[in-house]
């Protein structure tokens, strides 16, 4: 099992909707609704080289930056609608949180979704490549 | 229903599928969903059947060790496993193994043709011809080749209204041109190109034609000299073989007219600290350590099409449920099908996209469902531009596949439209 002592009531939430789910499809379905309620979507008409996850099989953007108090916000944009769900999520795991701590993010939250057989290596491969981005970002903001 | 019993639709299906499936462990396999793998992904590359895993395990265990290069038992057996694999392979082809070299894949024989034949033979403005469907492997080396040596890379545009090759365009190209280059069958839309059609055209104007039959060679046997190419490139893997070989097959006039492409041992007769006397025919082209497990895999492989399957009957075959396959999608709202999937010489390609469901998650999507399908741009970006895309989803079907997993794809695709889109 994950260590999920860092998550977050949001994250734990959304842990038990998914392991309440039936199988893959259900699953996925529940990933789609996360991607299309995305609380910091980045609008398209934003993605540039310069913010672009390299390693996806699809395209896929992040920007990061500073809240007025000083938290941590991601904004996050993909084509695909996995991929925007996976950044939808780890968004509500990361925003507003002090910079120090993203830096040191740990997605165990994926596992616990029951998204890791998903997530074959050549996908976690994008995934974790968002990931590391944003706690690059996160590292360049304290 | 048994897949040897006349279907739902009442098509006679003369294929003994059920047996033909015993041959091929993989397709018992349940993916870690609990979903039993319904292979669809046939054209990126085809499953193995037993004997073929086991003329390689064999050869491993029993008498591995170099051929060529020693006179102990073992390199013996070695040495003529892999040449008594060339004779076999080439006879399959309908050739003889004097016009077969082993290259590492289909890829590696078209810059065989390239780096072997075309830089020794063409001049800065000599013309070589190649068509928008091409797989890149087909299109890179030419370009590389351009850059190198100056020739003029000419491109045959596809008729976007019929997804085939523009012959009446062709028919101009083609002028003055020394190679001709062109698909069997496209990897993306199936179609079978007229290829006796352009081997004739080609040889009016006086070039030669280099084939790339990646894709054609598992749907119907290949008759080499009868065909009349000067080249055809080939890989085993789509064909039931082992990954990393493949061969280019030569007419032994274009043999004649070629060079080194790959150089060191092996191929040679005789090296002084000066200059290199290489070795003569096909053996000029076989540098390192032959692929003796691939090359015996192959041959394994050969046989076992050859015992087991009419290509014939297999086409028809693998039509019936392709062209069910495409008809029925083309019902699913949102749904496009590119090409001609239906026309009788259609190859078993069904590339698609959802007009809202993004390709690579419509991709996951399938695997949920134990779908196996390429998503992508399969390696030919200038054919998608020319169809307006940046990538398909790609369902590709063989022998082994069966009417009640068509059923199942396009069951479970309503559903994923139903609930995604």
């Amino acid at each position: 099992m994950p260590d999920d002592s860092e998550w977050s009531e949001e994250i734990v939430e959304i842990v038990d909707r998914f392991q309440s789910c039936f199988d893959d499809m259900e699953r996925l379905e529940l990933l789609f609704e996360y991607a299309e309620k995305h609380p910091s979507s980045l609008p398209m008409d934003m993605w540039n080289d310069e913010n672009m996850v390299h390693g996806c099989q699809s395209r896929a953007h992040v920007v990061c930056s500073l809240n007025d108090g000083g938290g941590f916000m991601v904004e996050g944009g993909a084509d695909a609608q996995i991929v925007q769900g996976l950044m939808a999520i780890t968004a509500i795991a990361v925003n507003g949180q002090p910079p120090e701590k993203v830096a040191e993010h740990d997605p165990s939250y994926i596992e616990g979704m029951g998204l890791s057989r998903i997530l074959t290596p050549s996908r976690a491969n994008g995934f974790m490549n968002m990931v590391r981005k944003v706690k690059q970002e996160a590292s360049s903001l304290m | 229903m048994s897949p040897t019993c006349p279907s739902a639709r009442g098509v006679t299906m003369a294929l003994d599928v059920e047996e033909i499936r015993s041959h091929f462990p993989i397709l018992q396999r349940i993916l870690p969903n609990g979903k039993p793998l319904v292979y669809f992904d046939n054209a990126a590359t085809s499953q193995k059947p037993l004997v073929v895993i086991d003329a390689m395990s064999d050869f491993y265990k029993q008498y591995h060790a170099n051929a060529h290069r020693a006179n102990h038992t073992l390199a013996d057996e070695s040495t003529a496993a892999l040449e008594g694999a060339r004779d076999r392979i080439s006879r399959f082809f309908g050739t003889s193994e004097d016009q077969m070299i082993y290259t590492g894949s289909a890829t590696e024989a078209m810059n065989l043709v390239a780096y072997g034949w075309a830089r020794y033979n063409l001049e800065e403005g000599d013309v070589v011809v190649t068509t928008e469907m091409e797989h890149h492997a087909n299109i890179v080396p030419w370009q590389e080749l351009s850059k190198e040596k100056g020739i003029e890379l000419r491109y045959v545009p596809i008729d976007v209204e019929n997804f085939t090759l523009d012959y009446d365009a062709m028919e101009v190209a083609i002028q003055g041109a020394s190679l001709v280059c062109v698909g069997h069958v496209s990897n993306v839309l199936g179609v079978r190109n007229e290829i006796e059609r352009v081997i004739e055209m080609a040889h009016s104007v006086g070039a030669r034609v280099a084939l790339d039959s990646a894709q054609g060679a598992p749907h119907e046997r290949i008759r080499f000299d009868e065909l009349g190419a000067d080249f055809c490139s080939i890989a085993a893997h789509k064909m039931a073989g082992p990954t990393g070989i493949g061969c280019l097959l030569v007419k032994s006039e274009a043999l004649d007219e070629m060079g080194p492409f790959l150089t060191g041992g092996s191929i040679v007769k005789r090296v002084s600290k000066e200059d290199t006397l290489f070795q003569d025919g096909y053996a000029m082209f076989e540098t390192g350590t032959p692929r003796m497990a691939e090359a015996i895999g192959w041959h394994a492989a050969v046989d076992w099409l050859e015992e087991n399957i009419d290509f014939r009957e297999a086409h028809d075959y693998v039509h019936e449920i392709s062209s069910w396959m495409a008809t029925q999608m083309r019902n699913i709202p949102g749904i496009t099908v590119f090409g001609n999937p239906e026309k009788e010489e259609a190859i078993g390609v069904i590339s698609f996209l959802h007009d809202t469901i993004q390709a690579q998650d419509l991709g996951y999507l399938l695997d949920a469902g134990g779908f196996a399908v390429r998503t992508g741009h399969h390696c030919a970006q200038p054919l998608m531009e020319a169809m307006g895309v940046g990538s398909t989803n790609r369902a590709s079907v063989w022998f082994y596949n069966t009417m009640e997993e068509a059923e199942a794809f396009v069951a479970h695709l309503t559903n994923i439209v139903e609930r995604f889109s």
